[in-house]
């Protein structure tokens, strides 16, 4: 864990509500290394889906820089911030955001189209994450044939499929069972374990919270505690 | 793959989707039928108007069209044989008829009306199929002293195939003459004004009537209405070249009625043709708009994992033009296949206005009309989803992502 994937200086973001400007985010300074779990926590309205859209590079910030991989992406045009989030950001939702018109191996294949990877090593990707989350035999299923967390294992496939730096993941086990939830987090936390891929959640799930290897809690907009696991990242770190 | 999301994002809302499409093929049908049906009024009139009347060329003398004459036949063509031989050689011509229209006072005994009259070769008439015979028999070479009557005219001087009126007219030195006629048959062309004073005499009648040898013009007859302007083209160049006296037009100078009505029909089928890609437009347009409104998360997601926003507008205007494709194929189906029902049903209409004959409702295929019906709905469908895909292209993806 010594390089960093994602760089927040001073950033700051603010929405119009008519006339009046809310801050959302205010001076943030953050830096998440690679091979991270790390989870942002806080209440409602804290600013964890802001920040998490701009880590995404999905919005910009009002100030202050952000740098992905080490490159500063505050000022990148919109169709070169879709660029890098084709290549090097996956996306986990927590209402999954599968297309409905296409089968799940489909849906994993889509992003490495937009990359312009080739048919044959698409196929050999496309199955590898489908067997990696545990559907092969769902390949030619649309969403609407599978379960919630068989739609999020989809999910998971599509945004590992690339082979990110980064995986946002906002509340990706709000909308399962506990059982099912725990598993996603299991099948995350392998993942995290085996690639190396950062990971960062914005959510409410205790369970995961407990297993971030780095919970930052925001609250009004600022970072309010950051705290790191070190048993937790021992342990992964032995594991590897 | 994005040829495949937009076509299977088509059949995602069926009710919706077929509703548009039922839009789109009426459109397209509706265009077809009404533009088959306006093609072959436009075809009939055309063919009607050169046969009965005008031939597809007339031949003149020089100055017959630019002088107003004195007397009968001061411009009428002396010795056609020559004439007649060279046009007749080209392949493309038919036959060539010689004619004289004539006016005078016809009479029973009794009662006197105003003619209108034609004298014709009887055996070139038969075969431009001019009237429709309806007592009697028709004009026959070698006779001169018979007539057929138009229908009206037949009626107001209460004649029937067998008796006999007299004609009286001036002759070309200007002084009067008249002649007995034995009516062999009457007629009717389906112009009820014409038919209340038309009366038709053979060639060699009028010319004894008008005491001459002249004919007034020389009428062309072609194979193909569609080499009219060739062929005029080309005897230009041999009336130049041999020196004859003689100018010309075509069927389209002399047919005035004819582009009337082809004036007034493509300006009933531009104005409903407005009124169905206005339908259409806002039709497809709404679509669209909806579609884009119930999936604005899943535009906020494609964006998300890295589509372009003119990927985004591309897949919105693909949806509209596969629904315009779709609809015109079924369009095409649709209005050939009724246009067809149409002309094998023998629907017969009412006579138009100023006719006294019904006729029967037929529609034309051409291939300009199904392709321009096609390509109205294909066109349509493509430019009703521009602003609409241009608008899912210019979402916030933030704002798209949070959309319930």
């Amino acid at each position: 864990m010594t390089n960093s994937v994602i760089a927040l200086r001073g950033v700051r973001k603010c929405y119009r509500l008519g006339k009046v400007e809310v801050p959302a985010l205010s001076g943030i300074d953050l830096e998440i290394q690679g091979g991270e779990f790390g989870a942002l926590a806080g209440p409602s309205g804290s600013g964890k889906t802001t920040l998490l859209n701009l880590v995404g590079c999905l919005d910009k910030p009002t100030a202050g820089h952000i740098l992905l991989d080490g490159a500063d992406i505050t000022e990148t045009s919109l169709d070169r911030l879709a660029d890098i989030r084709a290549s090097k950001i996956g996306f986990i939702f927590q209402t999954f955001n599968l297309l409905p018109v296409l089968t799940a191996f489909e849906n994993v294949e889509y992003p490495l189209l937009l990359s312009g990877v080739s048919r044959k090593e698409r196929q050999e990707r496309v199955h590898e994450w489908l067997y990696h989350v545990g559907l092969t035999g769902q390949a030619t299923q649309r969403p609407d044939q599978l379960s919630g967390g068989q739609r999020q294992r989809v999910a998971i496939a599509r945004a590992m499929v690339t082979r990110p730096v980064l995986v946002l993941a906002d509340e990706p086990t709000a909308n399962l069972d506990s059982e099912t939830a725990a598993q996603i987090l299991d099948l995350l936390s392998s993942i995290n374990g085996e690639t190396g891929v950062t990971f960062l959640f914005a959510t409410h799930d205790p369970a995961i919270i407990a297993r971030a290897h780095r919970r930052i809690r925001l609250r009004d907009g600022r970072i309010a505690a950051d705290e790191r696991n070190h048993q937790l990242i021992e342990g992964v770190l032995n594991a590897r | 793959m994005l040829a495949k999301i937009a076509f299977r994002n088509i059949f995602r809302n069926r009710r919706r989707t077929l509703i548009t499409l039922l839009v789109l093929v009426m459109g397209a049908a509706g265009m077809i039928l009404f533009g088959g049906y306006k093609e072959m009024n436009f075809w009939g009139l055309r063919e009607t108007t050169i046969r009965n009347r005008l031939g597809h060329l007339q031949l003149y003398r020089k100055g017959y069209l630019s002088t107003d004459s004195q007397k009968p036949l001061e411009y009428g063509l002396d010795d056609v044989a020559q004439i007649r031989a060279a046009v007749e050689k080209d392949p493309r011509v038919a036959m060539t008829a010689a004619q004289i229209t004539f006016m005078g006072l016809v009479s029973n005994g009794e009662k006197s009306e105003t003619f209108l009259g034609t004298a014709v070769e009887p055996a070139k008439d038969r075969q431009m199929r001019s009237q429709r015979l309806e007592t009697g028999r028709e004009l026959t070479n070698g006779e001169m002293d018979t007539m057929m009557v138009g229908r009206g005219l037949a009626r107001s001087m209460n004649v029937k195939p067998g008796d006999y009126l007299t004609l009286m007219t001036t002759t070309v030195t200007g002084s009067l003459n008249a002649m007995d006629f034995r009516v062999v048959g009457t007629f009717m062309t389906g112009v009820k004004e014409y038919d209340d004073r038309a009366i038709k005499v053979p060639l060699s009648g009028a010319n004894y009537l008008l005491n001459t040898k002249k004919i007034e013009k020389l009428l062309v007859m072609l194979k193909q209405t569609e080499d009219t302007d060739a062929v005029m083209a080309d005897l230009k160049v041999l009336a130049v070249s041999r020196n004859w006296p003689i100018e010309m037009r075509t069927w389209s100078d002399l047919a005035g009625f004819y582009h009337q009505v082809v004036l007034i029909f493509n300006g009933i089928f531009g104005f409903i043709g407005t009124i169905v890609f206005v339908i259409v437009v806002l039709s497809v347009a709404n679509t669209i708009m909806m579609n884009i409104f119930e999936r604005t998360r899943e535009i906020g997601t494609l964006m998300a994992i890295g589509t372009k926003r003119k990927r985004i507008w591309a897949l919105f205007l693909l949806e509209g033009a596969m629904i315009g494709l779709i609809g015109g194929v079924l369009g095409l189906l649709f209005g050939a296949v009724f246009g067809q029902i149409i002309n094998y049903a023998n629907i017969q209409l009412p006579p138009p206005p100023g006719y006294t004959a019904g006729y029967q409702l037929r529609i034309l295929m051409r291939p300009s009309i199904l392709a321009s019906s096609f390509a109205l709905s294909l066109v349509t469908a493509t430019l009703s989803s521009i602003y609409p895909a241009f608008k899912a292209s210019r979402l916030n993806i933030v704002d798209a992502l949070g959309h319930i």
